[in-house]
């Protein structure tokens, strides 16, 4: 049976914002593209609502509209801006790590093209083997490849390491 | 995977939970639908055509065609009930964990103890680190308020049922979610470090090993993947388990047909080698629902243990 819009979207709003949030890197924008993608979405229920797995199917909107949206503006990067960031959700105090090298790492990838963050995203967060990222994405898988493993190579060659004692994890558990 | 590509998916965790409310997009999303109504009322009228044509043009084009039904089947996994989701995992734990167990079916729960350490059935007080979903909130009175990645979330310690002291963190996310820790310094300091690494990941699942009257196996432990047991209670009278090792059994033990080979009765216990694996079932007293749960165990063909013993 197809879902209502109405149904959809609040069952769903939460998941495709903190999707578009990861993606974007910018929640103020994350809450446009995702507007922008639901306000078509909802002209079209009656096709999209009706295939197997519509949340799938806007999820690739709300990617398409993630990369074509910078196309439009075409300016810039939209830099990880964490003034940005902490006004929409105020950080909680990390009272063990004195350094985050978790901020850092997300100052890295917020510069990264846009095609090599969406890639990354897509691997590393939703965690999806590469022929759903190359069929997310619209590429070859070999292009997908390449998107992650220059998107790592950036990643790693940025990666200054913090200074002596301020920098090591409570128990070093990371594993 | 590496140091850069752990730290990758910890920061994007971490940016996960800066996810705005959805309540503006929500209003954004009514206004815009309202106005929407509003332009063709106009347009309807008469008044501002070419405007209207301009928005309907740029605000309603589509690029967008709907995919066919295996394309948009294939961008998400589905298995058909094959695995049970497991929804939440930690992303930080205290250095030697390995997964132990893992509880599933009404509500879920995974266990790490130090690498070599027994585990399940964890009654020996020796540390522990669990992380488990609930049906709802316990009470809380006089727990303290905490934070976990910017949710409210209440903290207590103190003894409990085992030896040591015992630190719970229950907070409530997409579900209603509780790390235990105990047995190692700081209980507190480190069930909130490990509560703030928890994430939600979608494909994160679990195969058990055997299901029997559609429900898979409640309980599935061990100290490496090839020496593990999987256990659930039938019916409320029937203690199920699977394993490749042979159970200890005491007692006087004669033959029985169960699964078509043949098997033991021990005491009120039924135990065949069925498929290289080891299936029993025991009760307070033996009946014929004891050899119809042995007969009702549903293999999984090839079950995935892969988790026991492993680090994060």
């Amino acid at each position: 049976m197809t879902p209502s819009f109405d149904d959809f979207v609040a069952e769903q709003v939460t998941p495709l914002l903190r999707y578009a949030t990861v993606l974007t890197c910018d929640p103020h924008l994350a809450q446009d593209v995702v507007q922008e993608v639901l306000l078509r979405a909802q002209q079209k229920w009656d096709r999209i609502g009706s295939v197997d797995l519509p949340h799938a199917y806007v999820k690739r909107m709300v990617t398409n509209e993630y990369l074509s949206w910078r196309r439009r503006r075409a300016a810039k990067d939209v830099a990880l801006c964490m003034t940005t960031l902490e006004s929409v959700t105020p950080p909680v105090g990390d009272k063990t790590h004195h350094y985050d090298e978790r901020e850092a790492m997300l100052q890295r990838i917020a510069k990264l093209p846009r095609k090599q963050r969406a890639a990354v995203v897509l691997r590393y967060y939703e965690n999806y083997e590469d022929s759903e990222i190359a069929q997310m994405l619209g590429c070859a898988e070999g292009t997908v490849r390449s998107h992650i493993s220059r998107a790592l190579a950036t990643l790693r060659l940025d990666h200054t390491p913090e200074p002596a004692g301020v920098g090591l994890r409570l128990g070093e558990g990371l594993s | 995977m590496n140091d850069t590509e752990q730290l990758v998916k910890d920061a994007l965790g971490k940016l996960a939970e800066r996810t705005p409310h959805p309540g503006p997009t929500l209003n954004a999303l009514r206004r815009k639908r309202k106005r929407h109504r509003n332009v063709f009322m106009i347009a309807t009228a008469g008044v501002a055509a070419v405007a209207v044509l301009i928005f309907a043009g740029v605000i309603a084009s589509d690029r967008y065609s709907p995919p066919s039904g295996s394309d948009a089947a294939a961008a998400l996994n589905t298995d058909n009930g094959q695995t049970v989701a497991l929804k939440y995992a930690p992303h930080w734990l205290p250095d030697g964990f390995v997964e132990n167990f893992r509880g599933t079916n009404d509500q879920v729960s995974r266990v790490w103890v130090p690498a070599g350490d027994k585990g399940y059935p964890f009654t020996d007080g020796k540390p522990t680190v669990v992380l488990g979903t609930s049906a709802e909130l316990p009470d809380t009175t006089g727990w303290d308020s905490v934070t976990v990645r910017g949710l409210k979330a209440w903290v207590r310690s103190g003894a409990g049922q085992s030896p040591g002291e015992t630190a719970h963190v229950v907070w409530k996310a997409q579900d209603v979610l509780n790390v235990e820790v105990r047995g190692v310094g700081d209980v507190r300091g480190v069930a909130l470090q490990v509560a703030e690494s928890v994430r939600f990941d979608t494909k994160l699942r679990h195969q058990p090993p055997f299901k029997i009257d559609g429900r898979f196996a409640d309980h599935v432990w061990g100290a490496t993947a090839s020496a593990w047991e999987a256990m659930t209670n039938w019916k409320n009278q029937v203690s199920v388990h699977v394993s490749p090792q042979q159970p200890e059994l005491s007692g006087q033990t004669q033959p029985i047909k169960v699964r078509g080979k043949d098997g033991f009765r021990t005491g009120n216990t039924v135990s065949v080698l069925d498929a290289g694996v080891w299936i029993w079932a025991s009760a307070e007293s033996y009946s014929d629902t004891v050899l119809e749960a042995v007969n009702k165990v549903e293999l999984v063909s090839s079950p995935d243990t892969s988790w026991i013993g492993k680090k994060l």
